[in-house]
């Protein structure tokens, strides 16, 4: 049955299969673009002549699937190995308007610090494209491959801040940690794809239909897979190195990476557990009920007690992924639609607060306590407003996107049977609130200090837009949950 | 339209003040105020008595994929309570203090009149999820941000995870409910038609009703309260105790008891709540006997008074259930009333003790005057509103099983002991203790004399409001 595919293969063919990956094919240019503009200008202009070149290049590729999202027809590539449909042109969008954030954060941040702007922005770019690929990626050979790309430039960006320790600690912590992953999904594909004669993904759930169950490589393969996953979204109890790289990496690329990562692994476990082993549900859906209820407890528990809000973000980051799991689980048009929309609010929230902890650097580096929040109601009104407004989001207030998020995940929850999972995060959700309104007491009380926060533009374009798409995507998710469904449509074919 | 418009005024409005001077400010705020009472009244005015079911009706279609919909009405038993959050919104800002910070606090109390507005007009059991809730975000800034005493935010805090442990509970239920009943609609009237298996229902009551419990409070739940009532500044606790305690029990009888009309399972809660609501009666008014604080004493008697509510609601008749919502019109009245009246003695002699003062009569007689109506009205001496609301309970209760009535009527016995030993103490006798810095003033007085005005047109004339209360016994809702 391998091997029997056909192989040949003509210019054409690639040419019209470029179509399907068109957002990642368009940054890609523009990333060789960026390497020739840094090589080619003085160093003194370098930084922001690359910077402008990323967010061009990322202006056009989120164009690109907006506009194929519209217009295109969805399809598989390269021998499918990869494919356009709805579910990699959702998560292209998503990437690259993270891509744009994450350029605008860091840009003020970079400069701030002292620290090369050029190379970071190069960086960004490779780790979209790597998010990019693992999102349409129908073949477990392009997941790892995606995967790869994606790790090994947040491995360097975790280290950017060369001359400080805790960002080289990072860094070393996250390869290793990272390669870890890497090795177990690695195994763990090996096992799948000797159980079900293919690496394409869609090929596997076919030919596992009628012989899927009881087969202890299929079993073993799923284990090692969502051990790998796990660690990849930074779920208990493999998330040990989340507040150590978040802590000891850059801001702008905690900020970034919280979120891409976080969404780009989603997508990998959605593809391969949701999308190839649909006849194994019941055993990965113990495995991550198990992984998603320890992400929950464990990470509120621990939030609770953190006096760094960066390491308290990480610890919250851990929690979410417990409760965006509850919709994998869920599974289902409207399931993963719910996981599809929270992952994408969660994109503004989370950045968001991460981009206002970011302004509070100052010359001498990062200012992470609850100390540094001090009296910033008085001293910059935006900021304290949008953390606010994030903070309370990430808690699952209404009418915030957070609310609406874990409405759907829950119903998701509750229809599939998975009650005592909702019950449980319910709970959490109540512990959750307690850390989250702590972050909001320094912010507000009167205090002393009136030294303002300089923001940048573009950062406070970035935060603002944060702090208004957290509020009118909650008023109004219609829009954006039938995008998430559109985008779940290829996964679960009627 | 017009009663998106009684929501979002205070709540539009409410972000403005945030921005205006203090004194400027507290008057626009009480501008904003007084035009969402006028929209209140003219509802109430042009409401249709005989009509079953919600009147002023907006539907817009939310969130399709799970039949969500923007749904708002009024019918007789949410009129009366959105009309008092609205007087005593205008009460409360008028009653604001003028300081650095006016502004923000006027802010934050319109958008927590806002919420609840919502709370009391909503008709899908989404949106009256989102009004629920949100409204807790400007009551838990309220109570950190202005609260009094040594911790405000540690009483703010508990006052927000107890709520949020029952509400989000309370979220379960509402998407359980979703399902049981076939994934149709959130739409309240449509739901109360559709009653899940009584054992499903006795796990969705459970979690609804201890959501509504926590937030009215009933006995076991209400030990969030004296700590929230204590930090709260005065005007805020006219519309916190007035009527965010109201929505509670205004969730009992428009969700719990008509969507579960069968919770029993392992036993059945129909007799399980009113046995809690007889117990908050005797253990509120025994915790305000033993009170020395005026503050706390008004604050346990608070509890008392308000399992009366719950008590009457699930007598599970027409008596009961009009007493019950005459009740919670009168209780936001009287505490309002209650709490001003302290914060002014306190305010003008310097303690909350009661035993520190004595024979203010002789050198504040104004304020002796209104504080003897208020206290006979607390008291529920015939002639005064709270009178018949407790009677009507307590009747309703008796047919249903004559030992709740009987043992609810020991409420009865014991508010008069507190209330006039408070009164006494601090009013009669011989002057002693600090002396008061002068009487209450003219502008004190007119903030009073509505609340007063009330007092006597409720307890003379009560057929005002029952009358239009035609939606309870109606067929459907109640069965």
């Amino acid at each position: 049955m391998p091997l029997t595919a056909d192989l040949s293969y003509s210019w054409s063919q690639a040419l019209a299969d470029l179509n399907q990956i068109a957002a990642i094919a368009t940054l890609t240019g523009f990333f060789l673009l960026a390497v020739v503009v840094d090589l080619v200008l003085p160093r003194s202009r370098r930084g922001g002549a690359v910077a402008i070149v990323a967010v061009v290049g990322f202006s056009y590729s989120l164009a690109s699937a907006l506009y194929r999202w519209r217009y295109g027809q969805g399809g598989s590539a390269y021998h499918g190995f990869a494919s356009g449909d709805n579910f990699a042109l959702f998560f292209e969008v998503l990437f690259a308007s993270l891509g744009i954030l994450t350029v605008a954060l860091a840009h003020s941040y970079l400069n701030r610090r002292g620290l090369l702007e050029s190379e970071f922005h190069l960086l960004v770019m490779a780790a979209v494209i790597g998010m990019m690929v693992l999102a349409s990626a129908t073949s477990l050979v392009t997941v790892f491959l995606g995967l790869e790309t994606l790790s090994i430039a947040l491995y360097i960006l975790s280290g950017y801040a060369r001359t400080e320790n805790r960002s080289q600690e990072a860094a070393a912590k996250y390869l290793l940690v990272g390669g870890f992953a890497s090795a177990f999904v690695l195994y763990g594909m090996a096992l799948v794809y000797g159980g079900s004669g293919t690496t394409v993904i869609p090929e596997i759930a076919k030919n596992l239909a009628s012989s899927a169950s009881g087969n202890p490589l299929l079993l073993l393969g799923i284990l090692m897979m969502g051990v790998g996953f796990a660690l990849n979204v930074s779920a208990a109890p493999f998330h040990m190195w989340t507040p150590d790289v978040y802590q000891g990496a850059p801001l702008p690329v905690t900020a970034f990476m919280s979120v891409g990562t976080k969404a780009a692994a989603f997508a990998m476990i959605i593809r391969v557990f949701a999308g190839g082993l649909p006849h194994l549900a019941p055993e990965w859906q113990t495995l991550l009920a198990f992984v998603a209820a320890t992400s929950m407890i464990v990470g509120n528990l621990m939030a609770i007690v953190q006096t760094s809000l960066k390491r308290l973000l990480a610890y919250s980051g851990v929690a979410q992924a417990g409760y965006m799991l509850i919709g994998v689980i869920a599974g289902g048009e409207n399931g993963l639609a719910a996981v599809l929309y929270y992952l994408f609010v969660y994109m503004f929230m989370n950045f968001g607060a991460f981009a206002v902890i970011t302004m509070l650097t100052g010359a001498d580096g990062e200012r992470d306590s609850f100390a540094d929040l001090e009296g910033l109601g008085r001293r910059n009104w935006l900021l304290a407003a949008a953390m606010t407004v994030f903070m309370l989001s990430l808690a699952g207030f209404p009418p915030s996107v957070g609310f609406f998020g874990k409405l759907f995940l829950f119903t998701a929850g509750v229809a599939a049977g998975y009650t005592w999972l909702v019950v449980l995060a319910v709970l959490m959700s109540v512990v959750s609130v307690f850390y989250y309104i702590r972050v909001l007491v320094p912010i507000w009380t009167p205090s002393p200090r009136l030294e303002r926060v300089p923001a940048s533009l573009s950062t406070q374009l970035a935060i603002g837009l944060s702090g208004v798409a957290s509020v009118v995507l909650g008023l109004y998710p219609t829009t954006l949950f039938i995008a998430g469904q559109l985008g779940a449509t290829p996964i679960t074919p009627p | 339209m017009t009663l998106t418009a009684i929501w979002a005024m205070p709540l539009i409005g409410g972000a403005l003040v945030a921005f205006l001077p203090p004194r400027l400010g507290k008057w626009f705020g009480a501008l904003v105020a007084l035009v969402s009472l006028v929209v209140t009244g003219y509802v109430a005015f042009s409401i249709a008595p005989d009509y079953h079911g919600f009147q002023f009706n907006e539907s817009l279609e939310w969130i399709p994929q799970f039949s969500i919909f923007y749904r708002l009405g009024v019918d007789g038993i949410s009129l009366w309570l959105l009309v008092l959050n609205a007087f005593l919104t205008v009460i409360a800002v008028l009653a604001t203090p003028v300081r650095a910070r006016t502004s923000g606090f006027v802010g934050l109390m319109l958008a927590m009149s806002a919420g609840l507005a919502g709370v009391f007009m909503a008709t899908d059991l989404v949106l009256f999820y989102v009004f629920w809730e949100a409204m807790l975000i400007p009551a838990y800034f309220l109570l950190w941000l202005h609260g009094e005493g040594p911790r405000p935010g540690g009483a703010a805090l508990k006052f927000v995870l107890y709520t949020l442990a029952g509400s989000l509970l309370m979220l379960v239920g509402i998407i359980g409910e979703y399902i049981a009943t076939g994934k149709q609609t959130f739409d309240l009237a449509k739901l109360a038609t559709l009653a899940p298996s009584p054992s499903l229902q006795f796990g969705l009551f459970f979690v609804f009703a201890l959501a509504f419990a926590i937030k009215t409070p009933l006995f076991p739940f209400h030990s969030w309260l004296p700590d929230a009532y204590l930090a709260a500044p005065t005007p805020m606790l006219i519309t916190f105790a007035g009527v965010m305690g109201k929505a509670g029990a205004y969730g009992f009888l428009r969700i719990a008891v008509p969507l579960f009309p069968q919770p029993s399972d392992w036993w059945d809660w129909r007799w399980v709540i009113p046995i809690l609501a007889v117990a908050a009666i005797i253990w509120g008014a025994l915790m305000a006997l033993v009170q020395n604080d005026m503050k706390l004493l008004v604050s346990y008697s608070s509890i008392s008074h308000m399992g009366f509510i719950v008590l009457g609601i699930f007598s599970f008749n027409i008596q009961g259930q009009q007493g019950a919502i005459l009740q919670m019109v009168n209780h936001g009245i009287i505490i309002a009333a209650l709490f001003l009246i302290v914060a002014w003695i306190s305010d003008l002699t310097g303690t909350r003790d009661r035993r520190a003062v004595a024979g203010l009569a002789l050198r504040m007689p104004v304020m002796a005057g209104v504080f003897a109506v208020v206290a006979f009205a607390a008291l529920g001496l015939p002639g005064l509103n709270s009178f018949v609301g407790e009677f009507m309970t307590l009747l309703g209760a008796w047919q249903r099983a004559p030992l709740l009535a009987v043992f609810g009527a020991i409420g009865l016995v014991l508010t008069p002991v507190y209330i006039l030993r408070l009164f006494q103490g601090v009013m009669q006798g011989t002057p002693a203790g600090p002396v008061p810095r002068s009487d209450i003033y003219a502008g004190q007085l007119t903030l009073l004399a509505p609340l007063v005005a009330l007092m006597f047109a409720l307890g003379l004339a009560p057929g005002v409001l029952t009358s239009l209360m035609t939606s309870v016994g109606q067929a459907g809702l109640y069965r």
